[in-house]
């Protein structure tokens, strides 16, 4: 009888265990999940931000610059492929396009002294490059959660409670070599 | 970079911990000196006893919520103007690498001084702020201050500021109380051995001894962790922007420079990135940071 007593309460201290183990590991599991989330919003609120610039941009440098029409298209149609991308990959592509596209601009500006002197431009400038590098700083902390994330779920013992909730492995975005190439300038 | 992410959260878990353990200390300390001083007045233990604990913990309460405005106050701080352009362009760094750690954009201030230093306060993430001199904004680059805002945004992230913050506040009122008894007890030194009997001036001594020894224990409580706290904001900072030669180049600029005393440098030194006191007294065990030498060292095998 006092057999049967002790192992019934050691089973059920086991399963307590258990049971505490899965909470604690289901808590950070749906915490990592939703820090990816919310990684990606702030990507897409720079993405946002960036594209509301360029009209603005556009603006001021159309005076100075008509002579530079393909390189002020090529930064409208990056600028209007971000705003219809439809997947993460997608935004972050169209914005690797406007982010050349913007460099190469920048950098023929640097012929039009009038225009360099402009403060507007000079303000919008500061501005778009703070974006892009929040941008940047964004997709590795997007990256970087993704990583812990895939890193909890797929060792061991998380790998047996993440089956157990379904979860899979998330992707993580992909950034073309090609993008961190200085810009080749002809005039 | 090769480094592997920690895991970040068991990190903040320690630091957390570490960080009751040392206010429990504090707390300690704090209530020991009381009592001691209650103690050689003559004043009954028990007394001594009720009143020293709630004074030790309001004190503590009252550190917590008032250090951020004492800490930016003694450093003479002020939020940065958007006008100025190097003060905008510190609020823009502040805003990426809070993105890259993933908290919530402290709040930013600069000091206006010529040294390059900088640093971080706070309870927590949110309520964080960040502050750089202006010396530090005039003579280093765009890499290298983002070094410089990395390792901050890492003491903010890991949660240091809390302890460093409280730390700060309860090392200077042990420091104080101690002084304030010492010279009570050289007027009054007199009078309270004829109060006494004799058997009492052995423990009268002791409690003496312990007040002496009380400023310099609290202080070296301190030191054992903010050391190993600065290696790990400068590899979590690495990481964050992951460039550690930017950082390695601050530190290579702020040895060169050579400190001057910013004002409020006493109470904030160790907060600052860099200590800001004289070379002769830097790498001493009495420091609040590692040598700079090494800190180089290690970011540049990173």
């Amino acid at each position: 009888m006092d057999l049967m007593l002790i192992i019934g309460l050691v089973v059920l201290l086991i399963v307590v265990v258990i049971l505490l183990w899965f909470f604690s590991y289901y808590n950070r599991v749906v915490r990592y999940e939703n820090r990816i989330d919310n990684a990606w919003a702030q990507i897409d609120v720079q993405l946002k931000r960036r594209a509301d610039l360029i009209p603005n941009l556009m603006e001021t440098v159309k005076g100075y610059m008509n002579h530079e029409r393909q390189t002020l298209e090529a930064v409208t149609k990056a600028r209007s492929a971000v705003m219809t991308a439809k997947n993460p990959q997608d935004s972050i592509d169209a914005d690797n396009m406007l982010t050349g596209a913007l460099k190469t601009l920048f950098a023929v500006s640097e012929s039009y002294p009038d225009l360099k002197a402009n403060q507007n431009f000079l303000q919008l400038q500061d501005e778009l490059t703070h974006t892009e590098e929040k941008i940047a700083y964004s997709r590795q902390h997007f990256n970087d959660s993704v990583l812990q994330f895939n890193n909890l779920i797929e060792t061991f013992p998380g790998n047996i409670f993440a089956n157990m909730m379904g979860k899979k492995e998330r992707q993580m975005l992909q950034i073309p070599e090609a993008s961190r190439e200085v810009p080749k300038v002809s005039f | 970079m090769a480094q592997q992410p920690r895991l970040i959260e068991d990190h903040i878990r320690k630091n957390k911990f570490d960080t009751l353990v040392i206010c429990m200390l504090m707390v300690i300390l704090l209530f020991s000196v009381i009592f001691a001083i209650g103690f050689i007045l003559g004043a009954p233990p028990i007394l001594t006893m009720m009143l020293a604990l709630p004074i030790a913990l309001f004190y503590i309460f009252i550190t917590y919520s008032f250090s951020v405005q004492s800490v930016i106050s003694a450093a003479g701080a002020r939020p940065i103007n958007s006008q100025n352009r190097e003060e905008k362009l510190l609020g823009y760094k502040v805003e990426e690498m809070a993105l890259a750690a993933g908290i919530p954009t402290p709040k930013v201030y600069v000091q206006d001084s010529k040294d390059i230093n900088a640093f971080a306060t706070g309870h927590k993430p949110e309520d964080a702020v960040i502050c750089a001199t202006t010396g530090a904004l005039q003579q280093l680059n765009s890499e290298e201050l983002e070094g410089v805002i990395g390792h901050e945004m890492s003491h903010i992230r890991n949660r240091d500021i809390l302890v460093m913050t409280v730390t700060v506040g309860v090392v200077g009122a042990i420091a104080l109380i101690a002084e304030i008894a010492l010279r009570m007890l050289f007027w009054s030194g007199g009078r309270s051995g004829d109060r006494k009997g004799g058997g009492n001036i052995i423990i009268v001594v002791i409690a003496i001894i312990f007040i002496i020894l009380a400023p310099i224990f609290s202080r070296l409580t301190y030191l054992a962790i903010s050391r190993r706290r600065e290696y790990l904001a400068d590899a979590d900072g690495a990481y964050l922007t992951r460039n550690p030669e930017g950082l390695a180049k601050a530190l290579e600029k702020i040895k060169a420079d050579f400190p001057d005393d910013p004002k409020g440098s006493k109470t904030v030194a160790p907060l600052y990135i860099a200590n800001p006191f004289k070379r002769g007294l830097r790498d001493s065990i009495w420091s609040t940071h590692p040598p700079l030498d090494e800190r180089i060292r290690r970011l540049r095998s990173m």
